[in-house]
């Protein structure tokens, strides 16, 4: 399984062609629309009851149950820093698998699966902003008919800032 | 030396033989009954054998019986424990209860199959056979 | 059966009884390396595990292994006849390990199906020099030489069977065109054929001489071989090749595939299996297993060659089977879905009807509560090992690092029969030899003066600890060496940056030593070739972790270190209380709940900072609001309406405050997803009846920053 999704991944940086490649799974978040590569992406199931698991990051929303199995969910309007939203019958989890990790990814709504060519892929304009913070999960734009859509990298979506003990002994100080 | 073996798989039967034929002639018997024979002949003639190769599991008689056998009509005979026949046997039975009757019953090596022939080889030597 | 088949029970017995003796050998050797000389039961028994080993490995024939035991035989036979004294003892004790380490290397090529390769010359000159140096310290004093040994070589050989190196193992399918005549003969013809290269063989159908209308059968199915060479697949298929043949096909087997095809075409060439049990009588089979007598393997059938089948079926008797761990795994899962599924059955929400009685349901429930529980218990027994091994390779680790280092160092152990899950042993082995290169490496002082002006003892000591309490075990390496220098950590934290700018004084105790585990560190500045630099630690830590454990190191300068390894007795079930905080469900460890009780809110005591205690019975408990310190929703806050559970680790409490209480179950432990880092408080998850997921509350972490705290 692991060496498959090392493979897609890998695909993807030499820009070989395979079926799925050009395939992505848009979503909405807020007003701006994402897409994930639907490599990535196991299955799509309907909001669940979440179990809060306590001193996490706050995007992290907790653990649900998928047959048996217990996945972490994150919230991703959460973790792009906006404000949380109310979950409604529209909010969906996308189950991705990176790297062998499986992860549920809270979205407010599904949008449509989308191909999207190489040529319309433009990378992002490297900023010298500050917030490089949300753009790091973002590896290019998609400029379709009426929309533009992010395309996002799942592993760096994924990807926990490296909180070393030390901070974790400063946060227990702080308490 | 002269050889006797007791097997009745046609394939052991034939690498054996091929294998036991360079150290000396090799009479053959299927069967357990028939060893035993074979092995009085040779007695009846004064020419007896310096080496049996015995399968365990054979007809008639298996190869603890042929064995056991040997050993008694030797004993009866007064042949001297220096003097007696050198037996091996050979199976695929490698328990360790199966190796210890062969052993109890005086077998002088009792040899996995499939034969390990280089070691087979060192056996004869240790049994000062070649 | 099929393993059977190619397990040579011999060789297997030789290997186990060996291991053993090896094993003991060590032991006794790891307890005297530092006596003054081997005492005569030692001698004694040294002796005779070499002659033991030298013995069963002449019956085997492996010579390299005869040779090097019967060497160090002569040389405790030396000891034992003439007890000399001004034995080297320390040259001896290496030459003993040397030898126990050969025959071990030769007894893992065995394992190996390889070939008893290894050089035993080097050793032996060894042991001849020493034996020669002996002999003459012996001469020297006085003593007669014992009169040469009878040389009592084995005169009964056993041949292990060949190792499946060179043979190897085909199945052949000939298909003939369906206008082939007497196609029984055509297939002879192969089976002919093969048997110029054939070790063993085996085909259907079988009667392809004496019975014509198996041509039919062939013409249907095909002809099936299996066939046992030393021929590649290309020389099979070239001698079982005809004109007739319209598709051969070739698969090569393993050897455990060989076996098992033996055994499907009843070929009982092998240990007489149960098979054809049913015709015995049945007085027969009552009988012990007897043991081989002359005349149980005959064969019946006066018919050479295929198809054998015993005259007398032997009853056979299997006292103890080994079993691949990954099958023991499956089935723990799998009783590990049953716990639950049985939770699911017997909590379901549609038997929650007020009212509602069901004795029977109930009654067939508890039965199956009953089974399930006992179901459990024997996987786990099944699965359960002492440290003793463990615990002996570390002895063997703290003697070879420490004669490296020039340290004297004794090692004491304490505990070595605590069991543990198997699976755990795999895991603590690396990080517990971690711990203990490091306690020789840097704990222990390098010059004796250091320790003599101390006050210690000139040699070091190691303490090995293993004990079970409360559903974990703790197993803990203990030195009496430097200890851990608290400046000396903070400041190289400080050094590498990892600390920021925070004085010394942010940080407890146990913060500092905590340093020594992150990524990266290590205050000794040489590298040695046996703890290696920073990396490890850290790694250890998180391979304890992995399994739900902890470290928790303890040290006073000068005094010395502990480092404990606290993990959990087993993975997989726990008993475990089931409670609601607000809308959460936790669960506590059975092992770790003291009481429930219903106070007023007169009993609690908020001092001037806002901890909270509750005062019971003149005792004063920590108390913590968990619905404040996890932030869950919907939790009550007035102690009254609730209920106080108080907590116990290691003798120290602490009480919560739950909503509900809701049962008390199994609770079948999985792990937090890696994903989310490891969360205070918080070992583990669970699935509840109802399918939804309650956190497994880690008490001792609760009780630990609660402490630390006050």
């Amino acid at each position: 399984m692991a060496e498959e999704i090392m493979e897609a991944a890998g695909l993807e940086e030499e820009a070989a062609d395979e079926s799925q490649k050009g395939q992505f799974m848009t979503f909405q978040t807020g007003k701006e629309f994402f897409g994930i590569g639907i490599s990535y992406i196991n299955e799509i199931i309907m909001m669940q009851p979440i179990t809060l698991v306590p001193e996490v990051e706050d995007y992290i929303k907790g653990l649900i149950n998928l047959r048996g199995k217990i996945i972490p969910v994150i919230d991703v309007r959460v973790r792009f820093k906006m404000p949380p939203a109310e979950y409604t019958d529209r909010t969906c989890i996308i189950i991705i698998n990176v790297k062998s990790m499986v992860i549920g990814l809270i979205v407010e709504q599904i949008a449509e699966v989308v191909n999207i060519s190489d040529d319309d892929i433009v990378p992002l304009p490297s900023l010298k902003r500050k917030e490089k913070e949300q753009n790091k999960y973002v590896y290019g734009l998609a400029r379709l008919e009426d929309s533009v859509k992010m395309l996002l990298d799942p592993e760096k979506l994924i990807k926990q800032e490296d909180l070393v003990k030390i901070e974790e002994n400063q946060e227990e100080e702080q308490e | 030396m002269k050889i006797l073996m007791a097997e009745d798989d046609f394939a052991s039967r034939k690498f054996m033989d091929n294998y036991l034929s360079q150290y000396g002639e090799c009479d053959v018997t299927v069967d357990g009954e028939e060893a035993v024979d074979a092995f009085m002949m040779a007695l009846e003639d004064n020419e007896p054998y310096d080496l049996i190769c015995l399968d365990v599991m054979m007809p008639v008689m298996d190869g603890y019986q042929v064995l056991k056998a040997i050993r008694d009509i030797e004993t009866q005979r007064g042949i001297s424990k220096k003097k007696r026949v050198k037996v091996i046997m050979t199976s695929a039975l490698n328990e360790e209860r199966n190796v210890k009757t062969a052993f109890e019953l005086g077998c002088e090596a009792y040899s996995g199959k499939p034969i390990d022939v280089e070691k087979f080889d060192k056996l004869l030597k240790k049994l000062e056979l070649i | 059966m099929a393993e059977e088949l190619n397990n040579d029970g011999m060789l297997d017995m030789f290997l186990y009884e060996s291991g053993q003796l090896l094993e003991k050998l060590e032991g006794i050797i790891l307890e005297k390396q530092d006596a003054d000389c081997f005492d005569e039961s030692d001698i004694n028994e040294i002796f005779r595990i070499m002659h033991t080993i030298k013995g069963s490995s002449g019956i085997m024939m492996f010579e390299n292994i005869t040779k090097v035991t019967h060497r160090l035989e002569d040389v405790f036979f030396y000891l034992r006849e003439s007890q000399p004294d001004n034995v080297p003892h320390l040259e001896l004790v290496d030459k003993v390990l040397d030898v126990s380490d050969f025959v071990n290397g030769e007894m893992e090529k065995i394992k190996a199906g390889e070939k008893t390769d290894g050089d035993e010359g080097p050793l032996l000159k060894e042991l001849d020099d020493f034996l020669a140096k002996l002999k003459g310290e012996i001469k020297d004093q006085g003593i007669p030489l014992p009169k040469q040994k009878k040389n009592d070589e084995p005169s009964q050989f056993y041949i292990a069977p060949v190792a499946s190196e060179n043979s190897r193992f085909f199945q052949i399918v000939i298909h003939y065109r369906n206008d082939t005549m007497m196609s029984n003969l055509r297939a002879y013809a192969a089976t002919f054929a093969l048997k110029e290269v054939a070790e063993d063989m085996l085909y259907t159908p079988e009667d392809i001489m004496t019975n014509e209308s198996s041509a039919d059968v062939i013409l249907a199915e095909g002809f099936y071989i299996i066939l046992q060479t030393k021929s590649s697949a290309e020389e099979v298929h070239e001698l079982v090749d005809s004109t007739e043949a319209e598709n051969i096909e070739i698969t090569e087997l393993s050897a455990e595939e060989y076996g098992q095809k033996l055994v499907e075409h009843g070929r009982v060439d092998a240990p007489p299996a149960a098979s054809a049990k049913a015709s015995e009588p049945a007085k027969e089979e009552k009988k012990a297993p007897a043991p081989v007598v002359p005349g149980d393997y005959v064969v019946k059938s006066k018919e050479t060659g295929k198809g054998k089948t015993l005259a007398k079926n032997q009853p056979k008797k299997q006292s103890i089977i080994s079993v691949n761990v990954e099958k023991m795994d499956a089935l723990m899962d799998l009783i590990g879905e049953i716990v639950i599924a049985e939770a699911v059955v017997l909590q379901n929400p549609d038997l929650k009807v007020p009212g509602l009685e069901l004795p029977n349901f109930q009654k067939a429930g508890a039965q199956l509560s009953k089974i399930t529980t006992e179901l459990q218990e024997i996987i786990m027994s099944l699965r359960m090992m002492p440290l003793t091994n463990a615990f002996q390779k570390m002895k063997r680790i703290v003697f070879d690092v420490s004669r490296k280092l020039g340290k004297d160092i004794e090692v004491q152990v304490v505990g070595e029969n605590t069991e543990v899950d198997k699976n755990i042993i795999e895991h603590i082995t690396d990080p517990l030899m971690h711990l203990v290169r490091n306690s020789v490496d840097h704990g222990i002082e390098e010059n004796v003066e250091e320790r003599t002006s101390r006050g210690k003892p000139a040699k070091g000591r190691i303490t090995l600890e293993a004990k079970n309490e409360g559903g974990k075990v703790y197993i803990s390496v203990k030195d009496d060496g430097k200890g851990l220098s608290k400046e000396k950590l903070y400041e190289k934290a400080y050094s590498v940056g990892l600390i920021g700018e925070r004085p010394i004084t942010d940080f407890t105790d146990k913060e500092i030593y905590s340093f020594i585990t992150l990524p990266g560190f290590s205050t000794k500045e040489q590298v040695t070739e046996y703890s290696g630099r920073g990396v490890g630690m850290d790694v250890v830590v998180k391979n304890i972790q992995s399994i739900g454990g902890r470290l928790d190191i303890e040290s006073t300068e000068g005094a010395g270190s502990e480092m404990t390894l606290v993990i959990p007795l087993t993975l997989a079930i726990i008993n475990g209380i089931v409670v609601q905080i607000g809308s959460s469900s936790f669960v506590l460890e059975t092992a770790s709940v003291k009481t429930f009780m219903r106070i007023t809110s007169d009993s609690i005591i908020t001092e001037p900072d806002g901890e909270e205690y509750i005062v019971l019975r003149d005792e004063c408990y920590p108390f913590v609001r968990l619905n404040e310190k996890y932030n869950l929703k919907g939790a009550g806050t007035n102690v009254e309406d609730g209920i106080i559970v108080v907590l116990e680790h290691e003798s120290r409490q602490i009480c919560i405050l739950i909503d509900k209480l809701v049962q008390e179950q199994e609770i079948v432990v999985k792990p937090i997803p890696s994903y989310i880092k490891r969360v205070k408080g918080v070992s583990g998850c669970t699935q509840l009846g109802d399918g939804s997921i309650a956190l497994i509350l880690d008490i001792a972490s609760l009780v630990d920053n609660k402490e630390r705290r006050i």
